[in-house]
């Protein structure tokens, strides 16, 4: 497999000249936080709220929330209840291939501090340590008025661009990848390079390298193609070799 | 078919040496068996009785007499009972025998009580870990794992009394009665 370089020019130290940035920056704003597509990742029970909240009953759809099918075209990842330590693992890999502007919402009383499973062996407590979230919506479960009511709040943030947790994670990395260490092991570790993502977005900061990232890099292994096998016909191919 | 144990099968079963039945009703009967029988009365039930469907092993930790009980529910599609099989075996070293050559799904069963209490099943087809992929920990359902205690070490809990709630607090909402509270075991 030959490695391809791909330049990646980023602006570093560019400041913006263009008066008339800030009133499209607004505009964007505006309407992005009008035409949001999320990724529910049903987690847990507090899943059962969101069909109503979907469907025509309290119609989402009205404020341009839509139902979206897979992370890398989703604006916002919606965990609906109690992680467990086996979801996380996937709800951060998911997470990581949404591509930013990227907002994640914790609905349910078990993304906050774990609810009712707080003794439990098996769930994660507190979503945040994990992943940036940028909006709880308590309750167990909160009804669709109030799933709707959080939206709105989403919205208002992304409008007056408070709604940064996904910049939160590039620049506090080092943390939350201490804490993704301290659950799964030190040989945890992703696809995405999201070091590389910082500094392309310009928003590497003093948080995003630290003794964790540096842990990460000691016990990375190089991505290689997985091994998949179908059938054709009887005899068994192999997916995912390159063939000259 | 009449829709009950039938007679002739406790007959049967007084053949077993170490043998309590205890009818729960018409179509539930509870037996208790010496662990070495089992296999043994496994295959009588299924081969001379109809009983071909295993729903499922259940495991019980009775930690204060150092055993585990292992229930074995069978169930007739012809009669339309159940007999619920229950053997007693040693915490430690805590190993007893597969009857996957008599039921096939025991393997799940077996596999999951493996990974939930550590008992280990002598010739099931695979011991290897099933749900908790992500656990390293002592099998969590034995009953000397505490899961609070670990719970504890692991997590931070978030501060159940941040600023913002005051406010809330001082005009009549907030939290009616804290975690903390909750998690005071009674005395
Ligand atoms: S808060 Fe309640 S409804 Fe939500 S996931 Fe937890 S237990 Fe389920």
């Amino acid at each position: 497999m030959k490695e391809i370089d791909i330049p990646i020019e980023a602006s570093v130290g560019q400041s913006r000249t263009n008066p008339l940035a800030r009133v499209f920056d607004e505009l964007v704003r505006f309407c992005r936080s009008r035409s949001m597509f999320m990724l529910h990742y049903c987690t847990g029970c507090g899943a059962i709220e969101l069909p109503p909240a979907m469907t025509s009953r309290f119609d989402m759809e009205r404020l341009g929330i839509q139902p979206m099918v897979t992370p890398r075209q989703a604006d916002i990842l919606l965990i609906t209840g109690y992680v467990s330590i086996k979801t996380l693992k996937r709800v951060i890999l998911t997470y990581e291939q949404m591509g930013s502007p990227k907002y994640v919402i914790g609905i349910c009383s078990c993304t906050v501090n774990g609810g009712m499973y707080w003794q439990s062996y098996a769930t994660a407590k507190q979503l945040d340590q994990y992943l940036p979230v940028d909006l709880y919506i308590a309750g167990c479960m909160p009804r669709p008025e109030a799933v709707l009511e959080g939206m709105r709040k989403l919205m208002d943030r992304i409008r007056s661009d408070e709604a940064d947790g996904w910049k939160d994670y590039y620049r506090r990395y080092d943390w939350y990848l201490g804490n993704q260490q301290h659950l799964f092991g030190d040989d945890w570790q992703t696809p995405a390079d999201v070091i590389g993502e910082a500094s392309h977005y310009d928003l590497a900061g003093p948080g995003t390298e630290g003794e964790h990232t540096r842990l990460l890099q000691q016990c990375q292994k190089p991505l290689e193609p997985q091994q998949t096998f179908f059938q054709i016909g009887g005899s068994l191919e192999k997916k995912g070799e390159f063939h000259e | 078919m009449s829709k009950t144990v039938t007679p002739w099968l406790d007959n049967l079963l007084q053949e077993i040496e170490g043998i309590e039945i205890r009818r729960k009703d018409s179509r539930r009967v509870r037996i208790d068996i010496a662990a070495d029988s089992l296999p043994t009365l496994l295959e009588l039930l299924r081969g001379r009785a109809g009983y071909v469907h295993l729903s499922a092993i259940t495991c019980v930790d009775w930690i204060d007499e150092s055993q585990f009980e292992l229930v074995y529910q069978l169930w007739s599609y012809e009669s339309q009972s159940l007999v619920s099989a229950h053997i007693r075996i040693a915490r430690e070293p805590g190993v007893y025998v597969s009857v996957f050559d008599l039921y096939q799904p025991a393997a799940f069963f077996e596999r999951d009580i493996h990974e939930m209490f550590g008992v280990y099943f002598e010739g099931s087809p695979d011991m290897s870990k099933f749900i908790l992929t992500e656990w390293n920990g002592p099998p969590p359902m034995r009953k000397e794992f505490d899961s609070e205690a670990w719970v504890n070490e692991t997590f931070e809990w978030k501060d159940y009394q941040p600023d913002w709630l005051k406010e809330i607090t001082e005009q009549g909402g907030g939290i009616v009665k804290t975690p903390e509270e909750t998690r005071q075991k009674n005395p």
